[in-house]
């Protein structure tokens, strides 16, 4: 509200709001020259005068700090999507840069087999087959980093079908649990019955509740237990939440895991693009995802999802 | 709903055999055929809406036939289906635009339901498409 009345007093040169001290000063001179008090009327038209232009002055400054201030977001603003980006470039380099290394060294190894003597040692066939599978099988791991980037970029557009959430979460979850079960990780249920079924797109949930449960399995290790729950939330939306018993997340990482390559698993083992992928999905389903976690007692990930359709 | 032409890959043939004259019989128009390879020469030749594809076959297995699957036909969609449950192959799956998860033994009922979701949803993409054509 005083957003847009600063506004207004910056694109219009007079307003009444602003100016209640100079009118009244100026209605009073006018009283006064009725009354024949011309001393005392040309008082109030000083007052008048004055109150105008400190008005004005005063007006100008505010409109000129809010200007600032809209910059001065800007930039952060800015900033912030250049640190990102940043980050995210590292990321990829880092990615991108150890199969190149590989590659790098195996394709010296293949230039130094070639030279004819080499060729003929015992071995050299079966070497340079070795050589080359590697090559591929690095091409193979930055091909599929550069595929998940894109899926990362691409807009998919979500097609909105009407979905029962606990049946696909259920779904889900039996998918893990065999694997759970060998790790002795129990799979908990705590599912509110007749939840109004959810528009969303089943696919794209799916890959995000999965997403969140392998992470879950992969914080416990071996031993411990993963609570599913839905709730119906504030009445307009379906709340699912997923609590594991794991390692949890150090305060200083809870900010950076929904960012795209941040990862704390070894490399190799994860591209760090499960929860950002997870998290614009949720977004684009209109709904949210958050976090809450403890170290060494464990993590909860909650999805929002509106009923209603947006 | 408009017929729908349905296509189940699995190189357990006597599965295969089942499942297809069960959905035969509730009057699903379906083809069955027992190899990833053989699948993706078929859909040269055929168009189908939904196939059930098992995760785990010799030769081309299912996360493979759905990659090329999905490079052919992206508007088709594909319900995995799996024996063994394995976490990775069900993340890799979701994340190379397979539809959902089923499984073995599957119920037949809930098997329909999910082709039919499968269907609906390729009618919306090709609705949306043809509305952003016309445009």
């Amino acid at each position: 509200m005083k957003a847009i009345l600063l506004n207004e007093s910056s694109s219009s040169s007079f307003n009444p709001y602003f100016h209640a001290a100079t009118l009244l000063a100026a209605a009073l001179a006018v009283c006064l020259v009725f009354f024949g008090d011309f001393l005392f009327a040309a008082a109030a038209l000083v007052v008048a005068f004055v109150s105008f232009l400190t008005t004005r002055h005063l007006t100008r400054l505010v409109a000129k700090a809010n200007e600032q201030k809209s910059d001065l977001d800007e930039q952060l603003i800015q900033s912030q999507k250049l640190a990102a980006i940043g980050e995210l470039s590292s990321g990829i380099a880092h990615e991108i840069n150890n199969p190149l290394a590989i590659m790098g060294q195996e394709t010296e190894w293949i230039k130094h087999l070639l030279k004819a003597d080499n060729l003929q040692a015992p071995g050299a066939t079966e070497e340079l087959r070795d050589s080359l599978r590697e090559i591929v099988d690095q091409v193979d791991r930055c091909k599929e980093i550069t595929h998940k980037l894109l899926d990362f970029a691409r807009k998919k557009e979500p097609l909105i079908q009407a979905a029962d959430v606990n049946k696909l979460i259920e779904d889900m979850a039996r998918l893990v649990e065999k694997e759970a079960a060998q790790k002795n990780i129990q799979i908990l249920r705590e599912y509110q019955k007749n939840l109004p079924r959810v528009p969303t797109d089943p696919p794209l949930l799916r890959q995000v509740v999965l997403n969140i449960l392998n992470n879950a399995a992969y914080a416990i290790g071996k031993g411990g237990a993963i609570t599913i729950a839905t709730r119906l939330s504030g009445g307009d939306a379906v709340e699912l939440a997923f609590s594991d018993t794991g390692c949890g997340i150090p305060k200083e990482q809870r900010d950076r895991i929904f960012d795209p390559f941040f990862t704390t698993k070894p490399p190799g083992e994860g591209t760090g693009l499960g929860l950002s992928i997870s998290h614009s999905i949720i977004v684009k389903l209109g709904g949210r995802i958050t976090v809450a976690s403890e170290v060494g007692k464990g993590t909860t990930f909650t999805i929002q999802l509106p009923v209603g359709l947006t | 709903m408009k017929d729908f032409r349905v296509l189940i890959v699995d190189d357990e043939v006597d599965f295969l055999e089942t499942i297809v004259k069960r959905l035969k019989r509730r009057k699903v128009d379906t083809t069955g055929i027992d190899s990833g390879i053989k699948a993706l020469e078929l859909l040269e030749k055929e168009p189908f809406d939904v196939v059930i594809l098992d995760v785990r076959m010799p030769g081309m297995d299912g996360i493979e036939t759905l990659k090329e699957m999905k490079k052919k036909r992206p508007l088709m969609e594909v319900i995995m289906l799996t024996g063994h449950a394995s976490v990775e192959s069900g993340v890799q799956g979701m994340h190379y635009g397979a539809f959902d998860y089923v499984m073995k033994p599957a119920d037949i009922d809930e098997l329909l339901g999910k082709i039919h979701e499968a269907y609906e949803r390729k009618a919306l993409h090709e609705n949306r498409i043809r509305e952003k054509l016309t445009i």
